[in-house]
């Protein structure tokens, strides 16, 4: 269970990043290695095509931000990623495992990838501190005074650590988000899948869960978002991807999508939501 | 707007007559002539239903028939000398009482009148001019302070808390199921003739063990139809629906005369334990199918949400799913609950004597008492009533007390 799939070091979440992610991050993107592999990935729900031949790469440390039209296959793109959805034909490679359905590769990749979802999905019969330290308790087998002392330090960083005893119904939207980010993160992944984190939120809440996820960002944690915040977009990603109908449409930096896209679908969809 | 022109404005009242009891009689009872007249008609048959019952019951009704026979009605033929042990059993259920008023009462008086109920009924028995021996009015009345020690012993320190209440559930259905009927293997406790257990006792055992047993393997057929493997799952729909499909008087009638017709020799299984395990199997099935459905209305985001942190699937049932699932259906499970207790009163088609049948045993068999028929079924109404609606109150206020900051 203890397996390294790769020589580098896991950032303490959050926390100080070891030299080695230092180092790598200081490398431009084309120098860095791809910890995501997607080739010729195609999916369908019954006849229905929703992944098309999709092709990308994506670098250690990047943050990817994915955006398309509804119904243009992002999400099942990102949970394709953790294997909350099957591929039905291509490959895709996580930080070195090939996703197949051996279930010691799922163990591992779900360790590797932490998931925020739009809804949140708290459990709501446990406590904050109990959502947050469960997975480290059960699935890493920490005891429970130290998992729910590293569930403390996490809710500080995403701050609110006064809120640990309470129930998630008790907490305001960004709060609850806030707290499912904590509780990704207690598994200490290497990559973060966010399916549109801000978007079941009250408009003075997203900010709060923005400035959580900027601040992830800058720690070196490779994050694929799928959001309609373009703001975040333009600010904290280093390529921006778009989806149409289960394809890739284009793949670009924020600069160059919000200037110059080489994609016609990419300008209708940006003009529509600008 | 500052604050000053907050505070002085002002909140108009409501009018007077949507207030107070003036108000509640006019919202639902006087609303309109029609309310009023379907009003006092249904308040003039419950006045005269009353006053006929109580005249009844102060003038001619004669209780002789309960009162002289009180102990039938409780423990059946059960050997004075061994009552100790249904007893023992009783202190049981006193403690587990006190440790759920420790439990629950924080929120509501769940346990408090559990707890006070069971004492009164305990104490009033316990003092009763009836034939009954010192030893068992002495152990009688240990059950305030069997209450009071479940009590005390939730707020020790390390031991108290859900798991000593698990524990000793756990340990106090046991020692029902066998101290009650005794076993060959169990020194000091020689089994007691499955036709002498009876009355109220039969019918709480029958409940207890029933429940007890129809809960676990319940969940496990749920669990079992929810499957993703073809063998289990057919193999549990199969069940479920084949003991959906037959009244529970059959599978009675067929466990006591057909299966030693299929098997036989080799069956030797007594009526108390086949009574038992029957009402097991055949609530099951109904237990299942609540139990499914209450799986079902967990929002799919919860297992995703679980299996993205990579708990397995067998974990996330027990941790995630399950957990939410169980405290969906508190009510339905009541119900089916209520009705396996007043079910356990059809074990008459195998002969055992239950609270009704002692009743029936009681009018026939004793000349005097022929013509005082009501009397007998009024009280074990009454003891039916109380508990059936102890149950369904109990599950409100545990509703209540889970509820709170849960959604």
């Amino acid at each position: 269970m203890t397996t390294e799939t790769s020589d580098v070091q896991r950032t303490d979440a959050f926390g100080q990043m070891p030299d080695e992610v230092k180092e790598i991050l200081a490398r431009p993107l084309q120098e860095r290695d791809d910890i995501i592999i997607c080739r010729n990935v195609y999916k369908w729900f019954g006849d229905f095509c929703v992944m098309n031949d999709v092709s990308i790469e994506v670098k250690r440390g990047e943050v990817m931000v994915i955006f398309g039209p509804s119904g243009s296959g992002k999400s099942t793109f990102i949970k394709m990623i953790n294997r909350l959805e099957e591929h039905q034909r291509g490959d895709i490679i996580v930080d070195g495992i090939e996703m197949t359905n051996d279930i010691r590769n799922l163990d591992q990749i779900r360790r590797e990838v932490g998931m925020v979802f739009q809804q949140f999905n708290l459990f709501p019969h446990m406590t904050v501190l109990g959502n947050v330290s469960l997975a480290p308790r059960r699935v890493r087998h920490l005891p429970r005074a130290e998992a729910e002392s590293q569930a403390m330090e996490l809710l500080e960083r995403v701050g609110i650590p006064e809120q640990a005893a309470k129930y998630p119904a008790e907490l305001s939207g960004g709060q609850q988000q806030r707290v499912a980010i904590a509780r990704a993160l207690a598994m200490e992944p290497r990559i973060m899948l966010f399916d549109e984190p801000t978007s079941a939120l009250d408009p003075e809440m997203i900010k709060e869960v923005l400035d959580v996820m900027r601040e992830l960002a800058e720690t070196g944690m490779t994050m694929l978002c799928v959001t309609h915040e373009m703001g975040f977009a333009r600010e904290v990603a280093d390529r921006m991807a778009m989806f149409d109908e289960g394809s890739l449409v284009e793949v670009a930096s924020p600069e160059k999508i919000f200037s110059e896209p080489d994609e016609e679908r990419t300008q209708a969809f940006l003009r529509q939501i600008l | 707007m500052t604050t000053e022109a907050v505070t002085m404005r002002q909140t108009p009242e409501p009018p007077r007559t949507t207030v107070g009891l003036v108000g509640w009689l006019r919202g639902n009872l006087f609303k309109s002539w029609i309310d009023s007249v379907v009003t006092l008609a249904v308040a003039a048959v419950v006045v005269y239903g009353l006053w006929t019952l109580i005249v009844w019951v102060i003038g001619p009704a004669d209780f002789a028939a309960v009162y002289s026979r009180f102990k039938l009605y409780f423990v059946g033929q059960y050997p004075v000398e061994e009552l100790w042990r249904p007893q023992l059993s009783l202190l049981g259920i006193s403690v587990l009482a006190g440790m759920a008023w420790r439990r629950w009462s924080g929120s509501n008086r769940i346990g408090l009148v559990f707890a006070i109920g069971l004492i009164i009924v305990t104490v009033a028995i316990g003092v009763a001019p009836l034939q009954m021996g010192i030893v068992n009015r002495v152990m009688l009345l240990l059950n305030p302070f069997a209450v009071a020690g479940g009590y005390f012993a939730m707020h020790l320190p390390r031991i108290g808390g859900d798991r000593l209440f698990a524990y000793s559930t756990i340990a106090v259905v046991l020692i029902s199921l066998f101290i009650i009927p005794g076993a060959t293997w169990i020194p000091g406790l020689n089994p007691v003739d499955a036709q002498a257990i009876g009355g109220l006792m039969l019918n709480l055992w029958l409940a207890v063990i029933g429940i007890a047993g129809a809960l676990p393997f319940g969940i496990l057929l749920a669990l079992g139809r929810r499957s993703k493997l073809p063998f289990v799952k057919a193999l549990c729909i199969a069940y479920i629906e084949l003991i959906r499909g037959v009244p529970l008087i059959t599978l009675l009638f067929m466990s006591r005369h057909i299966l030693p017709l299929a098997f036989p020799g080799s069956f030797s299984i007594n009526e108390l334990y086949l009574g038992a395990i029957t009402i097991t199997l055949f609530s099951s099935a109904y237990v299942a199918e609540i139990v499914r459905g209450g799986m079902a209305a967990v929002p799919n985001g919860q297992t995703e949400a679980a299996r993205a942190l990579g708990l397995r699937a067998w974990q996330t049932t027990l941790t995630v799913t399950l957990p939410q699932a169980l405290r969906n259906i508190i009510p339905p499970m009541v119900s089916q609950f209520i009705s396996l207790f007043k079910d356990t009163s059809l074990v008459f088609i195998i002969g055992m004597l239950d609270i009704i049948e002692m009743g029936k045993v009681t009018i026939q068999g004793n000349l005097e008492f022929t013509e005082h028929g009501r009397e007998v079924y009024l009280f074990i109404g009454l003891v039916f009533w109380i508990l059936t609606y102890g149950m369904s109150w109990v599950s409100r206020a545990i509703e209540r007390a889970l509820g709170v900051g849960i959604r």
